[in-house]
């Protein structure tokens, strides 16, 4: 079923998205000295979000492996910066050590995390492991309410302010070209840093051998196991990656925050990562980052701007309130996105074909490649 | 699976595209760097509000000649949705009154409210996006939210907050004013009444049944510091939101022979645990802490128990009292809102609206209008009474406003489903007592 591939046709595609995604980065840049606070927190979250479901999405998008712990994975990077970062104030523990090296410490955490549970995540498929890892979160969840010495309990504990080479990302106030910098337009180049390196190590990933064993994975795991993919191995290694991610994006929202919270780590969290990748694109980076975007930023416009909308009444006056209307919306969003994009917000782009977009005919190359990927 | 990119990869001519790419790519650099020299948000030199020595208006943090803006940070989707309902519109009924009467400084109060539906994410971004433009916020729902945007209240922003929870942790800011006595004060009256209505004696067991989290276990401080000082031993049963049978805390409770009952939970969970024990005849006094009681609890099948044993420990008059300040608000609110409930958030969010309007008018009169202005104003009530049972004092931002407490009861025929059992009294273990302990 391969299509025609009339070369000058598809050539402009081929520079469409680079040059997007360039000029997107330098508009991004130059975002911080315009937005105000709200605009630019809401875009921290929507990044943490991103780096978040670009995990979420090797694991569940490229491999097939239904995750509903994501969110248990981001409480290890936030809370693991705290308490490596922390000192011994408000009565917590906390080992004090410089925040970069505690924030790379966090996401090793998550890792390790990961990795505890990967003899669990190596043998189980799809929906089974989703069962699995959903104990997860009522599990970490638990912790975070009891385990005081370090979480801070229900209150949270307060994320000390990344400090690189000596200069900190927080609250005080530095003027740049006259524009005053506080913690949110520092910690957005902090954000905008990762989530670029982030992406293109997964889209090495997912464009590499892994990528393609992940996808065989996915698709036909026994012709996978046939071919010389390592079933087991591979999909531990994937779900230790996956929450990798997760543990960054982790460390990301602890420095939006300012302030952990149990409360936020919940079973809703890891659904709406899920919501992040179906509605942006399975398998992919960008559909990744579009749909966190999406899922994250919405609520918020919806949230500041219903007042404005028709239909909409005041508070108290008995009508659709504000919070509510955001809601509807947001639920008919996600619905219309998934009814009538099935292959989610990043087919939306133009693009050139990903090479995990596979069709059956494809199988012999798909075969080929696996044996000689994995014969080496 | 892999055909474009390898394949095809040297086919195309690449010379076209490139100068595509750098134009765009040059555009966009261009629009970034010049525009950033024009960005609104670059620091003018702003007319510098006068400071004309005292006999001038000084006015700032989003007050305009007409209006003072104060954010709403409420919770109208989430768990406390009814709350924060009743204190939204008990709020939105006083200002409009205060405004009717002439507001402040010529000036009418503008409440803009943010449901954040008890989201951490939603919360945070609702304070940011309000934070700039507001004076201060006479409602913040949410105890784990206040104490995420603490230290950029007492930071930078210092915008007046009164947050609707009553938890020790939140002491200690002269930014953060909570409104009443604290959870643990609440307990250690609540335990003195107890002990002098003749419920409990030395050597008894008491029951306590509380919330994980700041709410449930500022509670067991307070009943823990209480018994130690009337010779009781308290047996502590720690539950979830989510847990709404009580069998098994009433069952244990019943095998430890306990002689009364502290509840510091919801309402859903004192309904249950009245009904049960009854059901199971653990016959003893209940006292819950003040979130611990709705008016619709009377209807379900554990009202005859709740009507027998249970007692509510608060802050303030019940909002069936007929008392004038109560009497008055129901009145109001009822005709404002009609067919509404009358809860106890109508008079946590009128009496947070009235200590904020208030804070206000003397802002108003020592001519500074700003945050710092009202942050000092209220420093200076040191006596309010707000016409519900008790006097407040502000004075000392490291205690509650006070230390007294009035015992409710049940009562089908009041108004709200609720009426006095006894007056404001402070026992003596709570007079003592070091607020918040060794919290910071």
């Amino acid at each position: 079923m391969s299509e025609p591939l009339t070369a000058p046709r598809r050539a402009p595609r081929r520079y469409a998205l680079p040059a997007a995604a360039g000029a997107g980065l330098l508009v991004a840049l130059a975002l911080p000295f315009y937005l105000d606070r709200f605009w630019l927190q809401a875009g921290l979250f929507a990044m943490a979000a991103a780096i978040g479901a670009i995990g979420l999405n090797l694991l569940t998008g490229a491999t097939g492996q239904l995750s509903l712990g994501h969110a248990f994975f981001l409480a290890v990077g936030a809370y693991g910066y705290c308490a490596l970062a922390g000192g011994d104030e408000e009565g917590l523990t906390g080992l004090g050590l410089p925040t970069a090296v505690a924030a790379a410490g966090a996401v090793l955490l998550a890792g390790l995390a990961g990795g505890l549970l990967s003899p669990i995540a190596g043998r189980l498929s799809g929906a089974y492991l989703g069962i699995a890892t959903l104990a997860l979160i009522f599990i970490g969840q638990h912790l975070l309410f009891n385990a005081d010495d370090l979480t801070g309990g229900y209150n949270g504990r307060a994320v000390p302010p990344l400090e690189l080479f000596g200069y900190r990302f927080d609250d005080s106030e530095d003027v740049l070209l006259n524009v005053p910098f506080g913690a949110a337009e520092k910690l957005w180049y902090v954000g905008l840093a990762l989530l670029v390196a982030g992406a293109l190590f997964a889209r090495g990933v997912l464009r590499g051998r892994p990528g393609r064993a992940m996808n065989a994975l996915r698709d036909h795991r026994i012709a996978a196991g046939v071919m010389g993919v390592p079933v087991a191995r591979l999909r531990a290694g994937v779900f230790v990656l996956s929450s990798m991610y997760a543990g960054l994006a982790g460390v990301l929202l602890a420095l939006v925050f300012q302030r952990t919270v149990p409360e936020y780590f919940g079973f809703v969290l890891s659904l709406e990562y899920l919501a992040m990748i179906v509605v942006g694109g399975l398998g992919s980076v960008a559909g990744a980052v579009l749909g966190a975007a999406f899922v994250s930023l919405l609520p918020q416009v919806f949230m500041r701007y219903s007042e404005s909308l028709p239909l909409v009444s005041a508070t108290g006056d008995g009508g659709v309130a504000p919070g509510e209307a955001s809601r509807y919306l947001y639920g008919a969003a996600v619905v219309a996105v998934v009814l009538f994009l099935p292959g989610g917000l990043a087919r939306l782009a133009p693009r050139r074909r990903t090479p995990e977009k596979k069709e059956p005919s494809d199988a012999e190359d798909a075969i080929q490649t696996q044996t000689s990927a994995h014969r080496a | 699976m892999l055909k474009t990119p390898y394949r095809h990869r040297h086919q195309h001519t690449v010379r076209r595209q490139r100068p595509r790419l750098a134009a765009v790519a040059a555009i966009a650099a261009t629009l970034a760097l010049t525009a950033a020299g024009c960005s609104g948000k670059a620091n003018d030199d702003d007319a510098a509000e006068g400071d004309g020595g005292g006999s001038e208006l000084r006015v700032g943090d989003g007050v305009t000649a007409t209006t003072v803006p104060l954010g709403v940070l409420t919770d109208m989707t989430g768990v406390y949705a009814t709350l924060g309902k009743s204190v939204t519109q008990a709020q939105q009924l006083y200002f409009d009154r205060f405004n009717a009467d002439g507001g402040v400084c010529g000036r009418t109060v503008e409440l803009t409210v943010r449901d954040h539906g008890y989201d951490p994410q939603k919360a945070v971004s609702a304070y940011t996006e309000l934070e700039p433009e507001v004076l201060g916020f006479p409602q913040f729902i949410g105890s784990p939210y206040v104490a995420a945007v603490k230290d950029r209240i007492d930071g930078q922003d210092k915008g007046l907050v009164i947050p609707q929870a009553w938890s020790a942790t939140l002491l200690g800011s002269e930014n953060i004013r909570q409104i009443g006595a604290t959870y643990d004060v609440e307990m250690i009256n609540a335990v003195d009444f107890l002990v002098r209505e003749g419920a409990v004696g030395k050597g008894d067991r008491i029951g306590h049944v509380y919330f994980e989290g700041d709410y449930g276990e500022n509670a067991l401080a307070g009943s823990e510091y209480a018994a130690e000082a009337a010779g009781l031993t308290v047996v502590g049963k720690k539950i979830k939101a989510t847990d709404q049978d009580m069998t098994a805390q009433v069952t244990s409770l019943a095998k430890a022979e306990v002689s009364a009952v502290l509840m510091s939970a919801g309402p859903r969970q004192s309904a249950s645990l009245a009904g049960v024990a009854a059901a199971s005849g653990l016959d003893v006094p209940i006292v819950g802490s003040n979130p611990t009681f709705a008016p619709q609890l009377l209807e379900t099948a554990a009202g005859p128990a709740l009507l027998k044993n249970f007692h509510v420990s608060t802050s303030t008059l019940p909002i069936g009292s007929p008392e004038p300040g109560p009497a008055e608000l129901a009145a109001a609110y009822g005709k404002e809102y009609p067919g509404e409930l009358l809860d106890t958030g109508v008079i946590a969010g009128w009496s947070a609206a009235d200590l904020f309007g208030e804070a206000l008018q003397r802002a108003c009169k020592a001519k500074n209008l700003t945050r710092g202005g009202v942050t000092e104003a209220l420093l200076s009530i040191d006596s309010m009474d707000t016409g519900f049972g008790i006097t407040h004092d502000f004075s000392d931002p490291a205690e509650p406003s006070t230390r007294e407490s009035l015992i409710l009861r049940p009562d089908a025929e009041a108004k709200g489903g609720m009426v006095v059992a006894e007056e404001a009294f402070t026992a003596t273990a709570a007079a003592d007592y070091a607020v918040g302990g060794a919290e910071g």
